[in-house]
């Protein structure tokens, strides 16, 4: 295994976001592997210096390499960043483990939970591989400002310092991206998750037309919320007000490109289909959204708590039918004013 | 059962204890000394004068607190230390820590004396037996020790214990319920065929002399509690470090003081716990990282608990103070273990001692030959987790807290996957549960205020629900086993035996049984007893597994 400053960052998934931390971590020097298993990704990729299908005409430099052999990825890098669906991650994670060993470092760049029983995913990495120093990436750097080299910052979280260091040293590249430390894994997975969950709440809201007021109300309660639901699970509140939750939560609710699998565009549709009557989203075999699926835990999680989840407990009525757009607005502004 | 295998005297590796005392010693001295050192080079905030005003600090409040001669003249000398601090040079104050670090390793060091080890194997368990056994069958004399094996049964995976036993060394690492764990897990260790093992015992534990002998000359160490600055807190997780270095099977109760609510722990102290990985990385950074740690969970399940009634009470006072080290162990008192014998141990299948498959120190399953395996079973060289970014072996002692906090949470589970399940508990947790249905009232300081009229349950509804327990247990192994002796009962068979011990034992009958009716006698009692199974959730909630899992 390479070691040191020769060690490549491994990169699990030539989705938009892989390629494009890939692209910016070969600029700026370092040695990139990029583990995909799509034969076609990989030869583009390593023939013709694109991911046309993620990235446009966006041109990769010499340093990334892609592969289709995740012993490859194991053989040259020590910390590697898992960048695929929440869908795959179990899937990636079990073929990953066959080949890394107690050395790796591996950190995720999913905000939301996976499989049937809405694990965290480290708790996935750790389940599935042998690895244990593990990490989450989390925050508002989109795709597009990562490879246009626009001002980013994001999170990286690990109980294990080295696992941030590691991560300082080939991911921290200003003004491109800024890379925060936080030793909170927990409080910064649940926060990338439940700001995906709240994406709903504000779909609703703009399609709705609620305007400022209203909506700046509904941005402090989700605060309050958040922390309340982080600190529960023995995280950091402060976490949820952090790039991993308000920061995901306000780059996922502004104006942007019209993405039908973000928790926003489903809130929409929500708000949109009452109006018009036509059926609710998630029809057709459409794939839910991973907001939807936060939601549905996050509930669940906040009732285990004992915690109050309005917001959320507002969002997963909708989505599961028991509630209209407009009446879950109603239930919310006639919420009981607490302390707060 | 267990099967025969005989130990060799060589795995008793404490015979050898007093040969290798000196070179432990100053071992544990020399590294201490240096660390302190070395930090004190690479940062003012950890200088050695810095060091040595602290231990005299707390040493002078210590002995103001003890107004004897003895307590002024011991105070004296440390202000005298302190005063002396600002005159001292580089060389002399390095002579000061070496010298203080040496006296706290030989206040806290143990010994072994073979004679007395072989006193206390071969005459103590039959002298035990004896208490143990009824009178009507006293007459089988010293030959009752297998009565013993009956109230006290061993276990678990005993064969991947033995295994771990022979290739590295153990850290033993029980729940702590009674007063009289420490006894009843060094039985256990016998019965188990398994070599005895060190641990560290609260200095005022020596202040019985009969008691103080015996520990003295079996390897136990004296931990002085009332030592609290970090110089001491070193020189004690070195020798804990070093002994594991060395071989010697050691014993922690990671849950710290007995726990009080019966519940089973899963906040464990990590202090000494630390150490495994710290032994480890010692011996792969010497070369010898086939020389393995292997941490044994192990839950001592009680029918009955000798002092359940004062350890509720605590509780529910909320005066529980957590502690890792044994230090009001009442088997110092011999009266209390005579009491505990002629009390608890009669009863058949009073005990049961489960050993868990043993895991390496950084919370990793073993498979049979002893290697570290993932959750897939797939071997791991443990000494991969100690290499830094560069690929190099280093002391990070922020990485291996980490390690420890994730074994830890590895420990917690094995206590739960490893409990037993007595009637006792499935019989409480069923009464407490029709109550708190019935009533609608889940918390225990409502609980205790209800009228006697209101904690009264069907005979009919608690043998349902006992039913529906097994059952929920059988499907759920993560949750713990019902002990075997009981698993075979019908209902009604289990509620008796239940009652038997239940309404004879405390001084207010637990549970009294009023035809077809149960009348809960003692609420907390029940409530301790049924805690045992607190970590199984209610029906409703075990359908949210997804939530759980945060």
């Amino acid at each position: 295994m390479v070691t040191g400053d020769r060690a490549a960052l491994g990169v699990v998934g030539a989705g938009s976001f892989g390629t494009a931390l890939a692209a910016l971590v070969g600029r700026a020097g370092h040695q990139v592997v990029l583990w995909s298993t799509t034969p076609e990704v990989v030869e583009e990729v390593n023939r013709e210096h694109t991911n046309r299908g993620r990235l446009g005409d966006v041109v990769l430099p010499d340093a990334v390499r892609a592969t289709s052999d995740p012993a490859e990825l194991a053989e040259r890098a020590r910390l590697v960043v898992m960048a695929v669906s929440s869908v795959e991650a179990r899937d990636r994670a079990r073929a990953l483990g066959a080949v890394v060993d107690g050395r790796h470092m591996l950190v995720h760049a999913i905000g939301a939970l996976a499989g049937p029983d809405v694990a965290r995913l480290s708790q996935v990495l750790h389940e599935e591989t042998p690895a244990r120093r593990l990490g989450a990436l989390a925050g508002p750097a989109l795709p597009a400002d990562l490879v246009g080299g626009r001002f980013a910052a994001m999170v990286c979280a690990s109980p294990f310092d080295e696992v941030t260091r590691e991560a300082r040293r080939l991911l921290n590249l200003p003004p491109a991206i800024r890379l925060y430390t936080s030793r909170d894994l927990p409080g910064v997975e649940l926060a990338a998750s439940l700001s995906g969950a709240y994406t709903i709440a504000f779909g609703m809201a703009d399609a709705l037309g609620m305007g400022p007021g209203p909506r700046a109300v509904l941005v402090s309660r989700v605060v309050a919320e958040g922390q309340r639901l982080v600190a529960a699970i023995g995280g950091e509140a402060r976490t949820f007000t952090g790039l991993a939750g308000l920061g995901n939560l306000l780059v996922r609710t502004s104006p942007g490109p019209d993405d039908r699998a973000s928790g926003y565009q489903f809130g929409r549709a929500l708000a949109q289909s009452e109006a018009s009557g036509g059926p609710p989203p998630g029809g057709d075999g459409e794939r839910e959204p991973e907001a939807v699926r936060a939601a549905r835990v996050g509930v669940r999680l906040a009732r285990r708590l004992g915690q109050r989840a309005p917001v959320l407990d507002a969002v997963a009525r909708v989505i599961d039918g028991h509630a209209r757009p407009t009446q879950a607005a109603a239930a919310l502004s006639d919420t009981v004013a607490m302390a707060e | 059962m267990t099967r025969p295998r005989p130990v060799a005297e060589a795995e008793n590796r404490l015979v050898r204890f007093n040969g290798e005392r000196d070179a432990i010693l100053s071992l544990v001295t020399r590294r201490v000394t240096d660390s302190h050192l070395a930090a004190a080079e690479r940062s003012p905030d950890a200088s050695i004068e810095y060091v040595l005003n602290d231990v005299a600090y707390s040493e002078i409040q210590r002995h103001e607190r003890d107004s004897s001669p003895s307590g002024r003249r011991g105070a004296g000398r440390w202000r005298d230390l302190a005063g002396r601090l600002g005159r001292m040079n580089e060389v002399e104050k390095r002579g000061e820590l070496e010298r203080l670090v040496a006296h706290y390793a030989r206040d806290i060091v143990g010994n072994f004396n073979p004679r007395v080890y072989r006193f206390a194997n071969d005459v103590m368990p039959p002298a035990l037996s004896i208490l143990f056994t009824p009178m009507s069958s006293l007459r089988h004399g010293l030959g009752a020790l297998d009565s013993m094996s009956r109230r006290i049964r061993v276990e678990g995976e005993l064969d991947a214990v033995r295994t771990a036993c022979d290739r590295g060394t153990l850290i033993v690492t029980p729940t702590h319920s009674s007063n009289m764990d420490s006894v009843v897990i060094g039985l256990g260790l016998k019965l188990a065929l398994l070599p005895p093992v060190t641990y560290g015992a609260g200095k005022n534990l020596f202040s019985n002399p009969f008691i103080s002998y015996f520990m003295h000359n079996l390897g136990a160490y004296r931990v002085d509690r009332r030592l609290r600055f970090g110089l001491y807190k070193d020189v004690l997780k070195e020798y804990s470090t070093v002994l594991l270095e060395q071989g010697y099977h050691s014993l922690f109760f990671p849950g710290g003081t007995r726990c009080r609510s019966n519940v089973i722990e899963s906040h464990l102290k990590l202090g000494l716990l630390g150490t495994g990985v710290a032994a480890y990385r010692n011996s792969v950074v010497a070369g010898a990282g086939h020389r393995r740690i292997y941490v044994v969970p192990a839950t001592i399940n009680y029918r009955l608990v000798l002092e359940a009634e004062t350890l509720i009470e605590d509780y529910l006072a909320e005066t529980g103070k957590s502690r890792y080290i044994i230090e009001d162990d009442e088997f110092s008192r011999l009266g209390r273990i005579v009491e505990f014998v002629r009390k608890i141990l009669v009863h058949e299948g009073a005990v049961t001692i489960r050993f868990g498959r043993p895991l390496d120190p950084f919370g990793n399953g073993v498979d049979d030959a002893g290697e570290s395996v993932d959750r897939h079973g797939r071997r791991i060289d443990p000494a991969t987790y100690l290499a830094d970014a560069a690929g190099k072996l280093d002391a990070d002692h922020q990485r291996e807290a980490v390690y420890t906090r994730e074994l830890g949470d590895a420990l917690s589970d094995g206590f739960r996957r490893e409990t037993v399940f007595m009637s006792t508990h499935l019989v409480s947790r069923a009464v407490f549960d029709a109550v708190v249905e019935r009533t609608r009232q889940s918390d225990i300081y409502r609980l205790l205020r209800l009228p006697e009229s209101a904690v009264v349950v069907g005979r009919d509804d608690v043998c349902r629900r006992v039913e529906e327990l097994r059952r929920r247990i059988a499907a759920a192994p993560e949750w713990g086993r019902v002990e075997e002796r009981v698993a075979v009962m019908s209902a009604p068979e289990l509620l008796d035996d239940a009652l038997r011990a239940l309404t004879t034992y405390h001084t207010h009958p637990v549970l009294e049984p009023a035809g077809e009716r149960i009348q809960i006698g003692a609420m907390k009692l029940c409530y301790y007893y049924r805690n045992r199974t607190a970590h199984i959730p209610d029906e409703a909630d075990a359908a949210d597994r997804s939530a759980a899992r945060w």
